[in-house]
């Protein structure tokens, strides 16, 4: 491994590791249980979100069906601890099954391209949900508890959850620095292409497909393990395949950093905004993925006028001028709107 | 069973297949000339049947034609929404991701303003005809209901065929479909037919969803199964075919009615025969999706052409 030349190149190498040590040592300063909690939901949904953006974001295959993974990663994870095993076990199993199930979707689907694989994901979840309601083993629609005998500590949950987002960077990192990730970004572009060059795209799909599982499996496990209780109606949800969906397409999908990004967005919205007006709380979704969509495609990692728009606040937060600055942010993004005019077709016939 | 009652179930499926198909449709046009795969279809189906609902119950108008009111309603709104947001998506010639991403928040924000508006309840609109049937013999018994839905559907189905076939519009619709370059090398002006058409999808959802309300009861989530039932008809239907909407939507409907009443044979303690249990009805649907997209990904009219192609 060459050492970064400049100083962007260090940045960006000891970045993550200083924010991942500042993680493990927040509880130091003994922050109230609610931001333990906050932090332990935005590691979980940044884990499932990057593993999710593996297929999604770099190999560009759109699945609406991350939730069959994150509930069957619950699910194992649950009847492992109550055959009496560790949870950590609980959790490796959790990713294996989700691994295996991803090989049983994938292998019919991956035949599929584009729209019909998106629509075939969508059926898989709907049908994933609908036998998972009837299984007598998991006690069916009404759930499933988990009960450890042991005092509640959040601090274990949380420091699981830090660990399994790091370990969701580390791959997602070392995947797109590998001739594989190099391989997932050709079929992203073209699969034919990519086929005539020596690309396998159906195994490759499938491979990166069985790890994001993996990945969300792992999160859905230790969802679960703090929440105790579950139900095929939440875990199995089309909403939770979406939420997963929604993290990296706020952040930035293909990048590694975008996840993480969204998740903590995601979280935000969720516990502030959501949780304050709940009567609207989908249509602060629905609100919030169009406008991404038609003003920051490639999501807010990406944007430059979010972060000098950001960078204004900050120094607004000290000059007193936030308003002054939140109101220019605004108008600089819905500008864009006005310059938007419907496009010529590009592509091949 | 007798045969009596596998006619009556037929019957049945086939009164069913008239709705599914006007509530494919829609879909299907859609897809067929902007190539979006349109997610806030549940959601117009929804406001359909509240559409129907609202007036049923402020001005008591026969929910029937408050459906065939809902159709200009819908064509505004869909133009409406086309000019408001669809046309801001970038083209192409397959489905993007934010093109499904853009209708599915559009979805969740016509879902949460109903919720806002009606509720979480599951409503219902009760007619005389709700409960009477047609009697014929002893076994067969036609909710009188679904005849008239039936009747609604076909004949919207007949009329969207004549636009089809018979008019400047449909003419660069279809040719829109074929061809888009070629359709705008003659002259064709796609983003005035887009428009057009993603308002004639919307009204088709809306008069579909009006319909689908007599039938059943409907909450802000009415949409989604529906939904997947229509991607289930379109893709056998082969996504662009208007005729093939009309198949698909009768194998759908008879698959689901028989799909509790045909015993198969499962070896449990020595060879039995059993019936799918009801509450396993939901997936057939979507196993059907699922193996259908795999086996013959042209849907069933692609299987018919590529045998007439080599026959």
């Amino acid at each position: 491994m060459t050492l970064p030349q400049n100083l962007s190149g260090w940045l960006k190498l000891v970045l993550p590791w200083l924010l991942f040590v500042a993680l493990l040592l927040l509880p130091v300063t003994s922050p109230s249980d609610n931001v333990i909690r906050l932090l332990f939901l935005t590691a979980v949904y940044s884990t499932a979100g990057l593993g999710w953006n593996l297929l999604g974001g770099m190999a560009g295959q759109v699945s609406f069906g991350f939730a069959v993974f994150f509930g069957l990663g619950s699910y194992t994870t649950a009847l492992l601890m109550h055959a009496g095993h560790s949870p950590y076990f609980g959790f490796v199993g959790g990713a294996a099954i989700a691994m295996l199930a991803s090989f049983f979707i994938g292998l019919p689907t991956f035949r599929l391209r584009g729209p019909y694989f998106v629509i075939a994901t969508i059926g898989v979840t709907e049908a994933v949900r609908v036998i998972m309601n009837n299984l007598e083993i998991t006690g069916g629609a009404s759930g499933y508890r988990i009960i450890e005998d042991k005092p509640f500590n959040p601090l274990e949950h949380y420091y699981t959850a830090i660990v399994a987002v790091a370990l969701a960077v580390l791959v997602s990192a070392i995947i797109a620095n590998s001739k594989f990730g190099l391989a997932l970004r050709a079929i992203k572009q073209d699969q034919d292409a990519a086929a005539d060059l020596g690309v396998n795209p159906y195994t490759s799909k499938l491979w990166i497909h069985a790890i994001a599982a993996g990945l969300t499996g792992i999160a859905g496990g230790i969802y679960a393990r703090r929440a105790g209780f579950f139900y095929p109606g939440d875990v199995f949800a089309f909403q939770t395949g979406i939420n997963i969906l929604l993290i990296p397409v706020i952040g930035g999908v293909g990048t590694i950093w975008g996840p993480v990004l969204g998740g903590v967005i995601f979280i935000i919205v969720e516990e502030t905004i959501s949780a304050k007006y709940q009567d609207f709380h989908l249509l602060i979704y629905g609100a919030l993925l169009m406008l991404i969509v038609l003003v920051e495609p490639g999501g807010l990692i990406k944007s430059k006028r979010l972060w000098a728009g950001m960078g204004r606040l900050l120094v607004g937060l000290f000059t007193g001028t936030t308003w002054k600055a939140l109101f220019a942010l605004l108008q600089k993004l819905l500008r864009k709107l006005r310059f938007l005019k419907p496009q010529r077709i590009e592509g091949k016939t | 069973m007798d045969a009596a009652e596998y006619l009556d179930l037929l019957l049945k499926a086939l009164l069913l297949a008239g709705v599914y198909a006007a509530m494919a449709v829609g879909m299907t046009v859609v897809y067929g000339v902007m190539k979006i795969v349109n997610l806030a279809h549940a959601g117009f189906l929804m406001l359909g049947a509240y559409f129907s609902f609202e007036l049923f119950n402020r001005f008591h108008i026969n929910p029937v034609l408050g459906a065939v009111i809902a159709l200009p309603v819908f064509f505004l709104f869909g133009m409406l929404v086309h000019w408001l947001l669809v046309r801001w998506l970038p083209k192409s010639d397959t489905p993007t991701l934010a093109s499904l991403l853009l209708m599915f928040g559009f979805w969740l924000v016509l879902q949460n303003l109903a919720y806002a508006k009606w509720g979480n309840d599951d409503q219902s609109i009760f007619t005389p005809l709700t409960l009477s049937a047609v009697h014929i013999g002893d076994t067969i018994s036609i909710p009188k209901v679904n005849l008239v839905v039936f009747a609604a559907a076909v004949f919207c189905m007949v009329v969207l065929q004549i636009v089809f076939h018979r008019s400047w519009f449909g003419r660069s619709m279809r040719a829109l479909i074929q061809n888009p370059y070629g359709a705008q090398i003659v002259g064709v002006d796609d983003q005035r037919t887009a428009r057009l058409t993603f308002g004639l999808g919307t009204a088709f959802a809306g008069f579909a969803g009006a319909l689908l309300g007599m039938l059943y009861s409907f909450s802000p989530d009415f949409g989604r199964p529906f939904l997947l039932r229509s991607f289930v008809i379109i893709v056998l239907g082969g996504l662009e075919s208007v005729s093939g909407v009309a198949l698909g939507a009768i194998v759908l409907a008879i698959l689901e009615t028989f799909s509790t009443v045909i015993p198969f044979p499962w070896y449990h303690q020595g060879w039995k025969t059993y019936y799918l249990p009801p509450s396993y009805q939901p997936v057939i649907p979507f196993v059907l999706l699922v193996v259908v997209l795999v086996i013959m990904p042209k849907g069933l009219a692609g299987l018919f052409n590529r045998k007439w192609k080599t026959a």
